[in-house]
């Protein structure tokens, strides 16, 4: 298991990611012995040893199944243990793509948090890249430290450290350069304008350095761009990201002939059912329905459920897409939208003239 | 030669960015001198040994000097706080007096204002020269404000933020300014959206960003690429790849088009080592499409006159390369799939995604929502995609001035849809849990499920929300 490369088979102590449905997606490390249980059934990591990642496996009293998926940084943000707030995907592969992080990138980050973004940014800038990340709260520290070491990101360095008041220069480790020289900044912490002074101390003097604020509030907006403009970042600019997920689903086709059609079914099985029971007051006959039913339409699709003329099949169970009906493809937003996250501030800063 | 992605260098291509919100792609040949059109022209050299993301203002005869951005003390809200500060609440109106000691303040206004200054009616060029002639002094920005406002009726009468817009107008229209940038894959990106939308199929800068990281792009990966912008993608993956890894880049004609390289500044044979291309009928057909071309000795070689050895290599090159692709497309175990193109998804998928390996990213852009859902739908009833859904990113701009954030009027409407599902490996005989019957009730008094989550296929057991 790596956040560097795909592997093909699950191996012991392997951190996999039992993906049991869409929004249940729950991280394991395979110890030979134990068991996964799921209101869906159990697993028993033993039988996960050797299969292949991706394959659908069956639970243990034959029923139920989980999927044994391969950690990437994006399923790990659906999956990992929030100890914060996070940032997810749609907002944290914009900022890399803007800020031009690639291979070999050198990255500034705080705080940690759940490091969520750790993930994304390690992938990224692949081994020949460097993520320093500071986190002050020390229980955060101490299980993101695990985290990260557990999940072999070699190319990531965390300090404990208040980035605010004590800055950002740390004894930097021996294989990661000689100073910390970050050419990506990202700064996910309550008070960003406290932290901005101390920048200039790790930032890379030969090249342009990028960097991004992420603040849910418009007022710490305004006090990071007043901070960036005094410390001499140029070209400040704060977007919004609207993520949305949508669904594919079917909706019946419900045409008005149909419903006048079935309005004058009912009608004629009532004007029938009164004839009926005349009749059968009179003669004592049975009643009986299959006299009354109308000529099925062309058009439409009709149930014979004893209902008489039912096109849209009120009354009895119908799944979406059931090919006795007409459908029309349409999609559908998710119940619950993120409809804000954070202000992401973007801004630059150039080094003087290098030669 | 390794291009420079920090530092200005001569024989590399780069972006120039013009205040107008222009761009233009150039290559810095040393000793040369660009043009840019009404902003005049500018000499390479001059250029060179800064760092990309420097700004210039052109000066005389090509000449440049370094400027901060394109423009100073209005961009970024400079100068606009100090003015907040002053007047916070109520958009007040501002004195001559006002204006010009928030436009003294430093040289470099100066010159923005003598620029801005030559534009304004009633200031002569002959005027302009003079006053340049008169040296720099905060003197010189004050006569000029003084005419532009002379020279303008009701300027006084304008807010300062209006004035502000004003004079940032004028900027942009009057200033010999620009901006010189590493074109990564942003900026391609940027560039042709500016000058052929239609080409990169409406993608926005956002949704490149989440289509990298859902196909979980990097170096060393080995990704099946279907790319119908012409090469902007499968720049953008090299970027992130730095050289590691493969891209079988699948084709619909005899040749792939990924003329976007051009700007790439990489040289032939890392393109040709790290991208494959191959046809969809080599894909497709590969065992008809394997060229088996008979191998000769040295000896018989040695024994061809020469234009027919020359002949041989060529051909013996061709049929490697495309043995090797096809090779390994039969091999498959890809990393991830990732398609940026207008092909019928529905009947495209179900060809590819033998070829990519379990776990894997599927990564589809359309422009229209509405082809996503026509594959999602087709791929409710192939346990091989999980949980495939539709994602949508757009990127709001705020004004960023402090005092006055807003979001911008207006915004870009396009941008496209990306569906990510991941290939997974199904298997026989495995029963879901609760297969209906928690259902069974809802469906009953609901007649059809609308207001709950559909029922997936491949997740039969996402009863609960
Ligand atoms: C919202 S979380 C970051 C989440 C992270 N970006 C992710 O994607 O998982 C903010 C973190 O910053 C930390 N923090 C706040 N102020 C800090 C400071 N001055 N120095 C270091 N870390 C700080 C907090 O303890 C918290 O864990």
């Amino acid at each position: 298991m790596s956040f560097f490369k795909f592997k093909d088979y699950i191996e012991e102590g392997d951190l996999v990611l039992a993906f049991i449905s869409r929004g249940t997606i729950k991280p394991i490390t395979v110890t030979k012995g134990a068991l996964l249980n799921t209101r869906y059934g159990h697993y028993e990591h033993d039988k996960m040893i050797g299969l292949k990642y991706g394959e659908q496996m069956g639970g243990e009293k034959g029923y139920g199944f989980i999927h044994l998926l391969h950690p990437t940084p994006e399923m790990w943000t659906l999956s990992l243990p929030h100890r914060t707030q996070i940032v997810y995907t749609p907002d944290s592969s914009y900022i890399m793509q803007r800020l031009g992080v690639t291979s070999g990138s050198r990255i500034i980050e705080a705080g940690t948090g759940s490091a969520s973004f750790s993930h994304s940014f390690a992938r990224a800038i692949g081994l020949d890249g460097r993520l320093f990340t500071y986190e002050f709260h020390e229980p955060r520290y101490l299980e993101a430290k695990k985290e990260l070491e557990g999940h072999g990101l070699v190319n990531t360095h965390i300090t404990h450290r208040d980035v605010c008041n004590d800055g950002f220069e740390i004894e930097v480790p021996a294989n990661f350069g000689t100073e910390v020289n970050g050419d990506v900044v990202f700064l996910d912490l309550p008070s960003p304008w406290t932290a901005i002074p101390h920048l200039p101390k790790v930032i890379s003097k030969v090249r342009q350095v990028g960097i991004c604020c992420f603040s849910p509030c418009i007022e710490q907006v305004a006090k990071t761009v007043e901070a960036l403009q005094q410390n001499g970042w140029t070209n400040i600019e704060m977007v919004e990201v609207a993520g949305r997920r949508w669904e594919a689903r079917k909706d019946m086709v419900r045409d008005i002939k149909d419903v006048v059609k079935r309005l004058k079914d009912i009608q004629s099985r009532k004007n029938q059912g009164i004839e009926n029971r005349r009749h059968a007051k009179v003669i004592g006959e049975k009643r009986d329905h299959s006299e009354v039913l109308p000529e099925p339409s062309e058009s439409s699709k009709v149930q014979n459920t004893g209902k008489g003329f039912n096109p849209f099949g009120k009354g009895i169970r119908i799944r979406e897409g059931d090919e006795q009906f007409q459908w029309r493809n349409v999609t559908k937003i998710e119940t619950e939208v993120k409809s804000h996250t954070s202000y992401l501030t973007f801004a630059y800063m150039l080094p003087e003239r290098v030669e | 030669m390794v291009k420079s992605k920090t530092i200005i260098t001569a024989n590399q291509h780069a972006l120039i960015r013009l205040p107008s919100e222009g761009l233009k792609i150039v290559e810095l040949r040393s000793g040369g001198t660009i043009s840019l059109g009404k902003f005049g022209s500018f000499d390479v050299d001059a250029i060179l040994g800064y760092a990309f993301g420097q700004s210039f203002e052109i000066l005389d005869r090509s000449n440049v000097k370094p400027v901060k951005s394109l423009a100073p003390g209005l961009e970024d809200g400079e100068g606009a706080e100090e003015v907040a500060e002053a007047e916070p609440e109520t958009e007040g109106e501002l004195s001559k007096a006002d204006l010009t000691s928030f436009f003294s303040t430093n040289a470099e206004n100066n010159q923005q204002i003598i620029d801005i200054g030559s534009k304004v009616q009633s200031l002569t060029n002959q005027e302009i020269d003079e006053l340049k002639k008169s040296g720099a002094s905060s003197n010189i920005g004050q006569q000029i404000i003084e005419k532009i406002i002379a020279g303008h009726g009701g300027f006084d009468k304008k807010t300062i933020f209006s004035q502000q817009k004003y004079l940032r107008r004028k900027q942009q229209k009057f200033l010999r300014r620009f901006t010189v940038e590493y074109i990564g894959s942003s900026q391609l990106l940027q560039y042709y959206i500016e000058k052929d939308l239609p080409r990169v199929l409406d993608l926005s800068e956002e949704t490149l960003g989440l289509i990298l990281n859902y196909g979980n792009v990097r170096p060393g990966g080995k990704y099946l690429l279907v790319d119908e912008t012409g090469g902007v993608i499968l720049y953008a993956m090299m970027e992130r790849m730095n050289g590691e890894g493969t891209i079988v880049l699948a084709h619909e004609n005899e040749h792939p088009n990924h003329i976007a390289l051009r700007y790439s500044d990489y040289p032939e044979e890392l393109i040709n080592q790290m991208v494959k291309p191959i046809n969809w009928l080599q894909f497709l057909e590969p065992e008809n499409e394997k060229i088996d071309l008979e191998i000769l000795s040295q000896e018989e070689i040695d024994a061809l006159k020469p234009t027919k050895q020359v002949q041989y290599e060529k051909r013996l090159k061709r049929s490697q390369d495309i043995n090797s692709v096809i090779d390994m497309v039969q091999a498959g175990n890809f990393d991830g799939f990732i398609s940026v193109s207008t092909l019928h998804l529905p009947s495209l998928l179900p060809e590819v995604l033998p070829a990519i390996g379990g776990s894997r990213p599927i990564v589809l852009y359309s422009q229209f929502k509405e082809l996503l859902l026509e594959t999602q739908h087709s791929l409710s009833n192939d346990k091989r995609v999980l949980a495939p859904s539709i994602f949508e990113t757009r990127v709001r701009p705020y004004q960023t001035i402090i005092g006055r954030l807003h979001p911008m009027m207006t915004m870009r409407g396009f941008g496209g849809y990306v569906l990510w599902g991941t290939r997974v490996l199904p298997q026989e005989n495995i029963t879901a849990v609760g297969r209906g019957v928690s259902k069974k009730k809802k469906e009953e008094s609901v007649g059809v499920e609308s207001e709950t989550e559909k029922p997936k296929e491949e997740g039969k057991q996402e009863v609960e929300n």
